[in-house]
């Protein structure tokens, strides 16, 4: 009997399909995922049934379970007027232009404002290893003119409601459509572990800031079984 | 690149024909690519975006203005929260034989508690929704007449619960309790800002020493 002679072929595969496929899904991740800006602290907030989606522009007020408080605002013009504003307020050592710029770029804070100037002088890289301390929030009335998370709530909430009436004022010159929800909204995320003592001085802070209304950054959890 | 030619090179008649070039691509190194960002945004990419309880707390009260004094609960339901995730309640005003009551954050612990004590409006708003799930979506006359009920449902409720925490109580109890709300619907709750006053703090001692 003649030997069956294999034809010699290298085992050649056809990978089109999965590289569509691993394409596809590259693409849907890269356009879906958002990045985290850089936190000087992991919070792990407590969980809650609520289906809210939490607001596009906030202010946030961060609580680690040693109760240091940090605070980011999302919109960058408004960020960059709360923070002159601040400076001015405490006296506190200036920063340039390009600081200034660099600041909206950092993520929550938690410096008080005579150390603003030494932190946006370091390396981007050198930032992480500062250790900040949490911004002062001491509640006692007599104490309010220290109390900087008072200001920068008060702050915030001035240039809040001025950037929202500058761009309805646009809005209407340009004949175009205002977005009404897009204004920025007084939000507080906290460690669930943290005592609640703390967390209610965050809210007396608000309420002298005439904030009453702010959501709790909450987790999801699943919802209750009937 | 991909596959070699293996035919070819053989004497044919001695024309020399021009060979014929494989049209495959050697995708191996697109592929290792494509695998390595694929795994890099399923690792970094974060699904569940955080949702948010809203909370609105009354404006301050102004002390020199008695006239603005915080309303004395006759008939509501308190909830203590203290360290140690325990969390008691008791019913009506504060009296020395109050019983407080130890309860836990399941279903069937404070829950019950909650739906028992809020059961007229838990019936009132059911009804309305099932006649909002009936009515004609484009009968908006409908569905704001429900709307309209429903609040001044939750408006008319007698029950007023308060929320009370020492100073072990954490933020996770709080929030916890204020989910618990939402879910039974209660339509008036507040969280206190004092801690919890003398009396309870000692009905809790005997409490816990029986």
């Amino acid at each position: 009997m003649p030997k069956v002679k294999m034809p010699r072929s290298t085992p050649a595969l056809d990978m089109t399909p999965m590289v569509d496929l691993a394409f596809l899904l590259v693409t849907f991740f890269m356009l879906t995922s958002s990045f985290r800006a850089p936190e000087p602290v992991i919070i792990d907030p407590p969980s809650s049934t609520t289906e809210k989606q939490i607001p596009k522009q906030v202010f946030m007020v961060i609580i680690d379970q040693e109760g240091r408080a940090f605070v980011d605002i999302t919109n960058a013009s408004v960020k960059m007027k709360v923070l002159k504003k601040m400076l001015a307020q405490f006296k506190a050592p200036g920063l340039t232009e390009e600081e200034v710029k660099q600041f909206t770029g950092v993520g929550p804070i938690g410096l008080k404002m005579g150390e603003i100037k030494t932190f946006m002088e370091l390396e981007t890289t050198e930032r992480t290893a500062y250790v900040q301390r949490g911004i002062p929030y001491d509640t006692a009335a007599s104490k309010l003119d220290k109390n900087e998370l008072y200001y920068w709530a008060k702050f915030t909430k001035l240039e809040a409601h001025n950037d929202y009436k500058e761009r309805e004022n646009e809005a209407k010159l340009k004949n175009l459509d205002f977005d009404k929800s897009n204004y920025i909204q007084f939000a507080i995320k906290a460690a669930a572990n943290a005592k609640y003592n703390v967390i209610q001085d965050i809210i007396e802070v608000f309420r002298e800031a005439k904030v009453k209304e702010f959501q709790m950054i909450t987790g999801l959890e699943s919802g209750p079984e009937s | 690149m991909a596959e070699i030619q293996q035919s070819g090179g053989g004497n044919d008649g001695g024309k020399k024909r021009a060979k014929k070039q494989s049209t495959r691509v050697d995708m191996t190194p697109l592929v290792d690519l494509a695998f390595l960002l694929l795994t890099f945004f399923v690792l970094t990419s974060t699904f569940s975006k955080p949702k948010v309880l809203r909370m609105i707390f009354p404006e301050k009260l102004d002390q020199d203005n008695p006239q603005l004094k915080r309303p004395e609960v006759k008939d509501g339901l308190t909830i203590l929260l203290t360290g140690d995730d325990k969390i008691y309640y008791y019913t009506g005003s504060l009296k020395a034989e109050t019983e407080i009551i130890p309860t836990d954050f399941t279903k069937n612990g404070l829950r019950k508690v909650l739906i028992e004590k809020n059961a007229p409006l838990i019936k009132i708003l059911k009804n309305l929704e099932m006649e909002l799930a009936k009515a004609n979506e484009t009968d908006t006359a409908t569905t704001n007449r429900i709307q309209r009920e429903s609040k001044q449902a939750q408006q008319e409720s007698k029950l007023i619960v308060l929320l009370k925490h020492d100073n072990e109580a954490t933020y996770e109890n709080v929030i916890d309790v204020i989910d618990e709300f939402l879910i039974t619907q209660i339509a008036k709750y507040f969280v206190v800002e004092e801690n919890l006053a003398e009396m309870e703090t000692e009905l809790l001692k005997k409490l816990n020493e029986q």
